[in-house]
Protein backbone atom coordinates (compact mmCIF):
# COMPACT_ATOMS: atom_id res chain seq x y z
CA UNK A 1 0.00 0.00 0.00
CA UNK A 2 3.12 2.32 0.94
CA UNK A 3 4.11 2.28 -2.71
CA UNK A 4 0.69 2.49 -4.25
CA UNK A 5 0.82 5.55 -2.49
CA UNK A 6 3.74 6.69 -3.06
CA UNK A 7 2.68 6.50 -6.86
CA UNK A 8 -0.47 8.25 -6.62
CA UNK A 9 1.12 11.22 -4.60
CA UNK A 10 3.80 11.18 -7.51
CA UNK A 11 0.85 11.67 -9.75
CA UNK A 12 -1.15 14.36 -7.67
CA UNK A 13 2.37 16.07 -7.74
CA UNK A 14 2.51 15.79 -11.61
CA UNK A 15 -1.08 17.34 -12.25
CA UNK A 16 -0.79 20.21 -9.98
CA UNK A 17 2.78 20.85 -11.22
CA UNK A 18 0.77 21.67 -14.68
CA UNK A 19 -1.56 24.44 -15.54
CA UNK A 20 -4.06 21.65 -17.28
CA UNK A 21 -5.28 20.96 -13.93
CA UNK A 22 -6.26 23.97 -12.91
CA UNK A 23 -8.10 24.60 -16.27
CA UNK A 24 -10.28 21.44 -16.22
CA UNK A 25 -10.93 22.13 -12.05
CA UNK A 26 -12.06 25.71 -13.47
CA UNK A 27 -14.32 24.95 -16.81
CA UNK A 28 -15.69 21.89 -15.17
CA UNK A 29 -16.65 24.41 -12.19
CA UNK A 30 -18.05 26.80 -14.38
CA UNK A 31 -19.52 25.08 -17.19
CA UNK A 32 -21.71 22.90 -13.94
CA UNK A 33 -22.78 25.36 -12.19
CA UNK A 34 -24.20 27.33 -14.98
CA UNK A 35 -25.84 24.20 -16.51
CA UNK A 36 -26.87 23.57 -12.79
CA UNK A 37 -29.03 27.17 -12.22
CA UNK A 38 -29.96 26.75 -16.48
CA UNK A 39 -31.23 23.20 -15.72
CA UNK A 40 -33.04 24.03 -12.17
CA UNK A 41 -34.56 27.43 -13.65
CA UNK A 42 -36.07 25.83 -16.74
CA UNK A 43 -37.48 22.71 -15.11
CA UNK A 44 -38.62 24.33 -11.99
CA UNK A 45 -38.47 20.64 -10.34
CA UNK A 46 -36.31 19.80 -7.45
CA UNK A 47 -33.89 16.68 -8.80
CA UNK A 48 -30.26 16.44 -9.98
CA UNK A 49 -31.14 14.02 -13.11
CA UNK A 50 -30.60 16.31 -15.88
CA UNK A 51 -27.29 18.18 -14.18
CA UNK A 52 -25.79 14.50 -13.71
CA UNK A 53 -26.48 13.55 -17.50
CA UNK A 54 -24.41 17.10 -18.04
CA UNK A 55 -21.52 16.33 -15.47
CA UNK A 56 -21.13 13.04 -17.56
CA UNK A 57 -21.30 14.02 -20.99
CA UNK A 58 -18.40 16.66 -19.86
CA UNK A 59 -16.37 13.40 -18.03
CA UNK A 60 -16.45 12.22 -21.54
CA UNK A 61 -13.94 15.24 -22.48
CA UNK A 62 -12.26 16.11 -19.34
CA UNK A 63 -11.16 12.89 -18.68
CA UNK A 64 -8.65 11.89 -21.69
CA UNK A 65 -7.03 15.61 -21.02
CA UNK A 66 -5.94 14.25 -17.33
CA UNK A 67 -5.18 9.95 -18.33
CA UNK A 68 -3.60 10.98 -21.74
CA UNK A 69 0.24 11.23 -20.45
CA UNK A 70 0.16 8.92 -17.46
CA UNK A 71 2.08 5.97 -18.82
CA UNK A 72 3.03 7.11 -22.10
CA UNK A 73 4.97 10.05 -21.44
CA UNK A 74 6.74 7.69 -18.94
CA UNK A 75 7.36 5.62 -21.97
CA UNK A 76 8.62 8.44 -24.04
CA UNK A 77 10.57 9.86 -21.42
CA UNK A 78 12.83 6.39 -20.23
CA UNK A 79 11.09 7.03 -16.22
CA UNK A 80 8.87 3.55 -17.46
CA UNK A 81 12.23 2.08 -16.58
CA UNK A 82 12.82 3.55 -13.45
CA UNK A 83 9.62 2.49 -12.01
CA UNK A 84 9.80 -1.06 -13.49
CA UNK A 85 13.15 -1.65 -12.23
CA UNK A 86 12.30 -0.89 -8.85
CA UNK A 87 10.57 -3.96 -6.70
CA UNK A 88 7.53 -2.44 -7.04
CA UNK A 89 4.60 -5.09 -8.31
CA UNK A 90 3.02 -4.16 -12.09
CA UNK A 91 -0.39 -4.01 -10.09
CA UNK A 92 0.64 -1.63 -7.43
CA UNK A 93 1.83 0.70 -10.20
CA UNK A 94 -1.21 0.58 -12.41
CA UNK A 95 -3.32 1.15 -9.20
CA UNK A 96 -0.86 3.65 -7.57
CA UNK A 97 -1.75 5.95 -10.92
CA UNK A 98 -5.10 4.90 -10.85
CA UNK A 99 -5.60 6.30 -7.51
CA UNK A 100 -4.19 9.02 -8.51
CA UNK A 101 -6.09 10.01 -11.04
CA UNK A 102 -9.46 8.99 -9.12
CA UNK A 103 -8.31 11.30 -6.20
CA UNK A 104 -8.07 13.69 -9.20
CA UNK A 105 -11.54 13.53 -10.09
CA UNK A 106 -13.24 13.55 -7.01
CA UNK A 107 -11.43 17.23 -6.63
CA UNK A 108 -13.30 17.77 -10.20
CA UNK A 109 -16.66 16.34 -9.39
CA UNK A 110 -17.05 17.15 -5.30
CA UNK A 111 -18.08 20.58 -6.21
CA UNK A 112 -21.31 19.41 -7.58
CA UNK A 113 -21.92 18.12 -4.03
CA UNK A 114 -23.13 21.58 -3.44
CA UNK A 115 -26.04 21.22 -5.82
CA UNK A 116 -27.26 18.16 -3.46
CA UNK A 117 -27.20 20.41 -0.14
CA UNK A 118 -29.16 23.57 -1.83
CA UNK A 119 -31.83 21.52 -3.22
CA UNK A 120 -32.22 19.80 0.26
CA UNK A 121 -32.30 23.06 1.83
CA UNK A 122 -35.43 24.32 -0.61
CA UNK A 123 -36.80 22.10 -1.46
CA UNK A 124 -37.96 18.66 -0.44
CA UNK A 125 -36.50 16.30 -2.43
CA UNK A 126 -35.36 12.67 -3.06
CA UNK A 127 -32.27 12.43 -1.56
CA UNK A 128 -31.12 8.82 -1.61
CA UNK A 129 -32.11 9.38 -5.51
CA UNK A 130 -29.42 12.04 -5.46
CA UNK A 131 -27.38 10.11 -3.72
CA UNK A 132 -27.49 7.08 -5.85
CA UNK A 133 -26.92 9.48 -9.10
CA UNK A 134 -23.84 10.44 -7.51
CA UNK A 135 -22.02 7.15 -7.19
CA UNK A 136 -22.97 6.67 -10.76
CA UNK A 137 -21.27 10.00 -11.72
CA UNK A 138 -18.18 8.65 -9.61
CA UNK A 139 -18.25 5.26 -10.80
CA UNK A 140 -18.90 6.28 -14.27
CA UNK A 141 -15.79 8.73 -14.00
CA UNK A 142 -13.27 5.98 -12.46
CA UNK A 143 -14.17 3.51 -15.23
CA UNK A 144 -13.31 6.54 -18.22
CA UNK A 145 -10.17 7.13 -15.91
CA UNK A 146 -9.64 2.57 -16.29
CA UNK A 147 -9.84 2.86 -20.04
CA UNK A 148 -7.55 5.85 -20.03
CA UNK A 149 -4.79 4.64 -17.97
CA UNK A 150 -5.09 1.40 -20.41
CA UNK A 151 -4.66 3.43 -23.61
CA UNK A 152 -2.26 5.79 -22.69
CA UNK A 153 0.07 2.17 -21.62
CA UNK A 154 -0.19 1.15 -25.53
CA UNK A 155 1.38 4.62 -26.93
CA UNK A 156 4.22 6.25 -26.95
CA UNK A 157 2.61 9.54 -27.97
CA UNK A 158 0.41 11.45 -25.57
CA UNK A 159 -2.01 12.47 -28.71
CA UNK A 160 -2.59 9.09 -30.32
CA UNK A 161 -3.47 8.20 -26.38
CA UNK A 162 -5.94 10.97 -26.08
CA UNK A 163 -7.77 10.60 -29.42
CA UNK A 164 -8.20 6.70 -29.11
CA UNK A 165 -9.27 8.04 -25.94
CA UNK A 166 -11.88 9.97 -26.94
CA UNK A 167 -12.81 7.57 -29.54
CA UNK A 168 -13.75 5.06 -26.89
CA UNK A 169 -15.42 6.86 -24.46
CA UNK A 170 -17.76 8.71 -27.50
CA UNK A 171 -18.35 4.74 -28.75
CA UNK A 172 -18.96 4.44 -25.18
CA UNK A 173 -21.37 7.02 -24.71
CA UNK A 174 -23.13 6.73 -27.94
CA UNK A 175 -23.82 2.98 -28.12
CA UNK A 176 -26.87 3.38 -27.22
CA UNK A 177 -27.86 5.47 -30.48
CA UNK A 178 -27.54 1.88 -32.56
CA UNK A 179 -29.43 0.19 -30.31
CA UNK A 180 -32.36 0.85 -31.82
CA UNK A 181 -30.75 -0.19 -35.26
CA UNK A 182 -30.61 -3.94 -34.24
CA UNK A 183 -32.15 -6.68 -33.03
CA UNK A 184 -32.27 -9.70 -30.51
CA UNK A 185 -29.04 -10.60 -29.40
CA UNK A 186 -27.16 -8.22 -30.73
CA UNK A 187 -29.79 -5.19 -29.16
CA UNK A 188 -29.33 -6.66 -25.80
CA UNK A 189 -25.42 -6.69 -26.08
CA UNK A 190 -25.53 -2.87 -26.99
CA UNK A 191 -28.02 -2.45 -24.71
CA UNK A 192 -25.63 -3.67 -21.98
CA UNK A 193 -22.44 -2.36 -23.08
CA UNK A 194 -23.76 0.99 -23.50
CA UNK A 195 -22.71 3.44 -20.06
CA UNK A 196 -25.96 5.02 -20.22
CA UNK A 197 -27.95 2.41 -20.03
CA UNK A 198 -26.73 2.23 -16.45
CA UNK A 199 -26.03 6.18 -15.90
CA UNK A 200 -29.80 6.19 -16.38
CA UNK A 201 -30.89 3.65 -13.71
CA UNK A 202 -27.93 5.72 -10.86
CA UNK A 203 -29.60 9.14 -12.02
CA UNK A 204 -33.30 7.78 -11.90
CA UNK A 205 -32.39 6.28 -8.35
CA UNK A 206 -32.98 3.04 -9.38
CA UNK A 207 -30.71 0.41 -7.71
CA UNK A 208 -29.79 -2.48 -10.52
CA UNK A 209 -27.21 -4.81 -8.65
CA UNK A 210 -26.18 -5.25 -12.53
CA UNK A 211 -25.29 -1.54 -13.30
CA UNK A 212 -22.74 -1.76 -10.05
CA UNK A 213 -21.31 -5.00 -11.65
CA UNK A 214 -21.03 -3.41 -14.92
CA UNK A 215 -18.71 -0.68 -13.67
CA UNK A 216 -16.67 -2.47 -11.27
CA UNK A 217 -16.08 -5.17 -13.43
CA UNK A 218 -14.73 -2.63 -16.15
CA UNK A 219 -12.81 -0.86 -14.01
CA UNK A 220 -11.35 -4.14 -13.10
CA UNK A 221 -10.77 -5.56 -16.31
CA UNK A 222 -9.35 -2.51 -17.73
CA UNK A 223 -6.79 -2.32 -15.03
CA UNK A 224 -5.80 -5.69 -15.38
CA UNK A 225 -5.17 -5.28 -18.83
CA UNK A 226 -2.94 -2.60 -18.20
CA UNK A 227 -0.78 -5.19 -15.95
CA UNK A 228 -0.89 -7.16 -18.44
CA UNK A 229 0.07 -4.52 -21.02
CA UNK A 230 3.41 -3.76 -18.71
CA UNK A 231 4.19 -7.30 -18.40
CA UNK A 232 4.69 -7.65 -22.27
CA UNK A 233 5.91 -4.58 -22.17
CA UNK B 1 26.82 -12.77 -7.66
CA UNK B 2 25.55 -12.42 -10.43
CA UNK B 3 25.69 -15.17 -12.91
CA UNK B 4 24.92 -15.30 -17.33
CA UNK B 5 24.08 -18.41 -18.80
CA UNK B 6 24.06 -18.57 -22.45
CA UNK B 7 21.73 -15.64 -22.65
CA UNK B 8 19.92 -14.45 -25.91
CA UNK B 9 18.39 -11.49 -26.97
CA UNK B 10 16.26 -10.73 -29.80
CA UNK B 11 14.36 -8.22 -30.70
CA UNK B 12 11.44 -9.58 -33.69
CA UNK B 13 13.98 -11.29 -35.85
CA UNK B 14 17.23 -9.38 -34.74
CA UNK B 15 19.52 -11.16 -32.60
CA UNK B 16 21.08 -8.10 -30.78
CA UNK B 17 22.80 -10.76 -27.66
CA UNK B 18 23.51 -14.34 -28.54
CA UNK B 19 25.05 -16.85 -26.08
CA UNK B 20 26.22 -14.40 -23.21
CA UNK B 21 27.55 -15.78 -20.46
CA UNK B 22 28.98 -14.52 -17.44
CA UNK B 23 30.07 -14.62 -13.89
CA UNK B 24 30.50 -11.32 -11.76
CA UNK B 25 31.40 -11.94 -7.72
CA UNK B 26 30.86 -9.45 -5.31
CA UNK B 27 33.74 -6.96 -4.85
CA UNK B 28 34.15 -6.75 -8.44
CA UNK B 29 34.11 -3.53 -10.87
CA UNK B 30 33.28 -4.74 -14.27
CA UNK B 31 33.56 -2.37 -17.25
CA UNK B 32 31.21 -3.19 -20.03
CA UNK B 33 33.19 -1.81 -23.59
CA UNK B 34 31.59 -1.79 -26.95
CA UNK B 35 30.61 -0.21 -29.99
CA UNK B 36 27.65 1.63 -30.54
CA UNK B 37 24.49 -0.81 -30.58
CA UNK B 38 26.77 -3.32 -29.35
CA UNK B 39 24.21 -4.59 -27.22
CA UNK B 40 25.96 -3.32 -23.02
CA UNK B 41 22.38 -1.07 -22.87
CA UNK B 42 20.36 -4.26 -23.76
CA UNK B 43 23.00 -6.58 -21.36
CA UNK B 44 22.32 -4.29 -18.96
CA UNK B 45 18.35 -4.03 -18.80
CA UNK B 46 17.97 -8.07 -19.10
CA UNK B 47 20.41 -8.12 -15.58
CA UNK B 48 17.59 -6.08 -14.06
CA UNK B 49 15.07 -7.85 -15.27
CA UNK B 50 13.46 -4.59 -17.40
CA UNK B 51 13.71 -6.97 -20.33
CA UNK B 52 13.32 -10.59 -20.23
CA UNK B 53 15.81 -12.46 -22.16
CA UNK B 54 14.75 -14.52 -25.18
CA UNK B 55 16.68 -17.18 -23.84
CA UNK B 56 19.08 -18.36 -21.32
CA UNK B 57 18.79 -17.68 -17.48
CA UNK B 58 20.49 -15.06 -15.34
CA UNK B 59 20.59 -15.54 -11.69
CA UNK B 60 21.69 -13.03 -9.10
CA UNK B 61 22.59 -14.36 -5.62
CA UNK B 62 21.25 -17.44 -7.07
CA UNK B 63 17.58 -15.96 -7.48
CA UNK B 64 16.13 -16.79 -10.68
CA UNK B 65 15.36 -13.62 -12.60
CA UNK B 66 12.53 -15.18 -14.73
CA UNK B 67 11.00 -16.36 -11.26
CA UNK B 68 11.75 -13.90 -8.46
CA UNK B 69 12.24 -10.49 -10.30
CA UNK B 70 10.53 -8.53 -7.18
CA UNK B 71 13.68 -10.00 -4.86
CA UNK B 72 15.99 -9.04 -7.62
CA UNK B 73 14.95 -6.05 -8.01
CA UNK B 74 15.58 -4.95 -4.92
CA UNK B 75 19.11 -5.32 -4.80
CA UNK B 76 20.23 -3.46 -7.48
CA UNK B 77 20.68 0.21 -8.05
CA UNK B 78 20.31 1.28 -11.61
CA UNK B 79 20.94 4.27 -13.63
CA UNK B 80 19.71 3.92 -17.04
CA UNK B 81 21.69 5.22 -19.93
CA UNK B 82 18.81 8.34 -20.32
CA UNK B 83 18.58 9.73 -16.35
CA UNK B 84 14.96 8.12 -15.39
CA UNK B 85 13.47 11.76 -14.31
CA UNK B 86 10.32 13.16 -13.14
CA UNK B 87 11.20 17.29 -14.11
CA UNK B 88 8.46 18.83 -12.02
CA UNK B 89 9.63 17.28 -9.04
CA UNK B 90 12.10 19.02 -6.90
CA UNK B 91 15.18 16.66 -6.61
CA UNK B 92 14.32 16.04 -2.21
CA UNK B 93 10.37 15.09 -3.93
CA UNK B 94 12.24 12.28 -6.45
CA UNK B 95 14.30 11.11 -4.25
CA UNK B 96 11.71 11.01 -1.69
CA UNK B 97 9.91 8.81 -4.10
CA UNK B 98 12.53 6.65 -4.94
CA UNK B 99 13.57 5.56 -1.68
CA UNK B 100 10.39 4.77 -0.92
CA UNK B 101 9.97 2.57 -4.01
CA UNK B 102 13.11 0.81 -3.39
CA UNK B 103 11.80 -0.25 0.30
CA UNK B 104 13.96 2.67 2.12
CA UNK B 105 12.01 2.66 5.76
CA UNK B 106 9.81 5.97 6.33
CA UNK B 107 12.64 6.87 9.47
CA UNK B 108 15.31 5.90 7.79
CA UNK B 109 14.44 8.08 4.31
CA UNK B 110 15.56 11.60 5.78
CA UNK B 111 18.87 10.55 6.78
CA UNK B 112 19.73 8.27 3.14
CA UNK B 113 18.58 11.36 0.81
CA UNK B 114 21.27 13.52 3.04
CA UNK B 115 23.81 10.98 2.59
CA UNK B 116 23.18 10.29 -1.20
CA UNK B 117 23.10 14.13 -1.62
CA UNK B 118 26.38 14.85 0.15
CA UNK B 119 27.56 11.46 -2.05
CA UNK B 120 27.04 13.33 -5.18
CA UNK B 121 27.09 16.74 -4.13
CA UNK B 122 23.68 17.76 -4.81
CA UNK B 123 22.86 18.88 -1.01
CA UNK B 124 22.89 22.83 -2.83
CA UNK B 125 20.38 22.04 -5.10
CA UNK B 126 17.88 19.84 -2.80
CA UNK B 127 14.89 22.06 -3.15
CA UNK B 128 15.15 23.00 -6.89
CA UNK B 129 13.10 21.65 -9.01
CA UNK B 130 14.70 19.06 -11.53
CA UNK B 131 14.04 20.90 -14.48
CA UNK B 132 16.20 23.33 -14.13
CA UNK B 133 19.05 21.96 -13.32
CA UNK B 134 22.11 21.49 -15.98
CA UNK B 135 22.60 18.38 -17.38
CA UNK B 136 25.16 16.87 -14.99
CA UNK B 137 23.15 18.13 -11.96
CA UNK B 138 20.43 15.67 -13.28
CA UNK B 139 22.94 12.98 -14.59
CA UNK B 140 24.20 12.72 -10.29
CA UNK B 141 20.00 12.88 -9.73
CA UNK B 142 20.19 10.09 -11.87
CA UNK B 143 23.58 8.13 -9.58
CA UNK B 144 21.47 9.25 -6.35
CA UNK B 145 18.27 7.80 -6.89
CA UNK B 146 20.46 4.36 -7.93
CA UNK B 147 22.60 4.41 -4.42
CA UNK B 148 19.77 5.84 -2.23
CA UNK B 149 18.66 1.77 -0.83
CA UNK B 150 22.12 0.84 -0.37
CA UNK B 151 21.41 -2.11 -3.06
CA UNK B 152 23.88 -5.23 -3.13
CA UNK B 153 24.80 -4.51 -6.64
CA UNK B 154 25.31 -1.38 -8.45
CA UNK B 155 24.27 -0.94 -12.73
CA UNK B 156 25.60 2.21 -13.96
CA UNK B 157 25.22 2.97 -17.79
CA UNK B 158 27.25 5.63 -19.08
CA UNK B 159 27.36 7.49 -15.44
CA UNK B 160 29.78 9.68 -16.17
CA UNK B 161 28.76 11.04 -19.94
CA UNK B 162 27.44 14.80 -19.35
CA UNK B 163 29.84 15.75 -16.11
CA UNK B 164 32.30 18.13 -15.99
CA UNK B 165 36.17 16.40 -15.42
CA UNK B 166 35.94 17.21 -11.35
CA UNK B 167 32.71 15.23 -11.06
CA UNK B 168 33.97 12.66 -13.23
CA UNK B 169 36.78 12.36 -10.62
CA UNK B 170 34.28 12.19 -7.81
CA UNK B 171 31.94 9.91 -9.27
CA UNK B 172 34.78 7.29 -9.71
CA UNK B 173 35.83 8.08 -6.24
CA UNK B 174 31.75 7.20 -5.57
CA UNK B 175 32.30 3.57 -7.42
CA UNK B 176 35.71 2.45 -5.79
CA UNK B 177 33.94 3.67 -2.36
CA UNK B 178 31.02 1.39 -3.11
CA UNK B 179 33.25 -1.41 -4.49
CA UNK B 180 34.33 -3.25 -1.00
CA UNK B 181 30.71 -4.19 -0.50
CA UNK B 182 29.46 -4.51 -3.75
CA UNK B 183 29.37 -5.01 -6.71
CA UNK B 184 29.72 -3.03 -9.38
CA UNK B 185 28.96 -2.77 -13.60
CA UNK B 186 29.74 0.15 -15.31
CA UNK B 187 29.17 0.60 -19.11
CA UNK B 188 30.60 3.49 -20.93
CA UNK B 189 32.77 4.79 -24.02
CA UNK B 190 35.69 6.27 -21.70
CA UNK B 191 38.63 4.00 -22.01
CA UNK B 192 40.75 5.69 -19.74
CA UNK B 193 37.55 5.41 -16.66
CA UNK B 194 37.72 1.84 -17.59
CA UNK B 195 41.68 1.73 -16.71
CA UNK B 196 41.16 3.69 -13.96
CA UNK B 197 38.16 1.76 -12.36
CA UNK B 198 37.46 -1.74 -13.54
CA UNK B 199 38.83 -4.81 -11.70
CA UNK B 200 37.67 -6.81 -14.80
CA UNK B 201 36.79 -5.22 -18.34
CA UNK B 202 34.20 -7.26 -21.36
CA UNK B 203 34.05 -6.36 -24.76
CA UNK B 204 31.04 -6.60 -26.42
CA UNK B 205 31.14 -6.90 -30.06
CA UNK B 206 27.94 -7.41 -32.01
CA UNK B 207 26.34 -9.21 -29.24
CA UNK B 208 29.03 -11.45 -28.45
CA UNK B 209 31.11 -11.19 -25.78
CA UNK B 210 34.66 -10.66 -27.76
CA UNK B 211 37.41 -10.40 -24.69
CA UNK B 212 36.98 -10.79 -20.87
CA UNK B 213 39.58 -10.43 -18.82
CA UNK B 214 41.58 -7.77 -16.93
CA UNK B 215 42.53 -4.94 -18.30
CA UNK B 216 46.10 -5.79 -18.47
CA UNK B 217 45.33 -8.98 -19.89
CA UNK B 218 43.00 -7.96 -22.80
CA UNK B 219 46.03 -5.36 -23.69
CA UNK B 220 48.21 -8.22 -23.49
CA UNK B 221 46.19 -10.29 -25.34
CA UNK B 222 45.82 -8.13 -28.57
CA UNK B 223 49.62 -7.44 -28.46
CA UNK B 224 48.81 -3.58 -27.86
CA UNK B 225 50.13 -0.75 -25.97
CA UNK B 226 46.84 0.68 -24.64
CA UNK B 227 43.31 -0.31 -23.71
CA UNK B 228 42.35 1.74 -26.76
CA UNK B 229 44.50 0.04 -29.59
CA UNK B 230 43.23 -3.25 -28.10
CA UNK B 231 39.69 -2.15 -28.02
CA UNK B 232 40.22 -0.73 -31.87
CA UNK B 233 41.94 -4.19 -33.06
CA UNK B 234 38.98 -6.16 -31.52
CA UNK B 235 36.48 -4.51 -33.58
CA UNK B 236 38.67 -4.28 -36.60
CA UNK B 237 36.39 -4.29 -39.94
CA UNK B 238 33.32 -2.88 -37.97
CA UNK B 239 34.81 0.99 -38.40
CA UNK B 240 36.21 2.39 -41.38
CA UNK B 241 39.48 3.29 -38.95
CA UNK B 242 41.98 0.81 -39.51
CA UNK B 243 44.69 -0.22 -36.81
N1 LIG C 1 13.38 -2.13 -27.83
C1 LIG C 1 14.13 -2.42 -28.90
N2 LIG C 1 13.56 -2.85 -30.05
C2 LIG C 1 14.30 -3.16 -31.12
N3 LIG C 1 15.63 -3.08 -31.17
C3 LIG C 1 16.27 -2.67 -30.07
C4 LIG C 1 15.55 -2.31 -28.87
N4 LIG C 1 16.45 -1.93 -27.93
C5 LIG C 1 17.65 -2.04 -28.51
N5 LIG C 1 17.56 -2.47 -29.78
C6 LIG C 1 18.67 -2.74 -30.71
O1 LIG C 1 19.60 -3.53 -30.03
C7 LIG C 1 20.92 -3.20 -30.40
C8 LIG C 1 21.73 -2.98 -29.16
O2 LIG C 1 21.29 -1.81 -28.52
P1 LIG C 1 21.90 -1.30 -27.15
O3 LIG C 1 21.15 -0.10 -26.77
O4 LIG C 1 21.94 -2.42 -26.21
O5 LIG C 1 23.37 -0.90 -27.58
P2 LIG C 1 24.52 -0.22 -26.73
O6 LIG C 1 25.68 -1.12 -26.74
O7 LIG C 1 24.00 0.20 -25.40
O8 LIG C 1 24.81 1.07 -27.62
P3 LIG C 1 25.28 2.55 -27.18
O9 LIG C 1 26.73 2.47 -26.97
O10 LIG C 1 24.96 3.36 -28.37
O11 LIG C 1 24.52 2.92 -25.98
C9 LIG C 1 20.82 -1.98 -31.29
O12 LIG C 1 20.97 -2.40 -32.61
C10 LIG C 1 19.42 -1.48 -31.07
O13 LIG C 1 18.90 -0.88 -32.22
MG1 LIG D 1 23.75 1.94 -24.46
Amino acid sequence: MRKINAIAQKELLALFCSPIAYVILFLSTVIFNVFFFMIIDQNREAQLKDVFTVVEFMLVFFVPIFTMKIFSEERASGTLEFLLTAPVKDIEIVLGKFLGLSIFLTCVLAPTLIYYFILSRFSDFDRLAALWGYCGLWLEGYLFIAIGIFLSSLCRSQIVAAMSSYMVLFLLYFTLSFKTYTQGMWSSVIGYAAVMTHTENFFTGIFLLSDLVYFVSGILFFLLLTKLVLKFR
Amino acid sequence: MIELKNVCKQFGSVEVLSQIALEIQTGEIVGFLGHNGAGKTTLMRIMTTYLPATSGQVFIDGKNAATASLAIRAKIGYLPEKPPLYPNMTVNEYLTLAGRLHNVRPRDLKGAIASVCAECWLTDVQNSPIAILSKGYQQRVGIAQAIIHNPAILILDEPTSGLDPLQVVQVRALIKRCQSQRTVIVSTHILSEIEHLATRVVIIKQGTIAADASVEEVIRTQQSNTLEEAFLKLNRGRSPISC
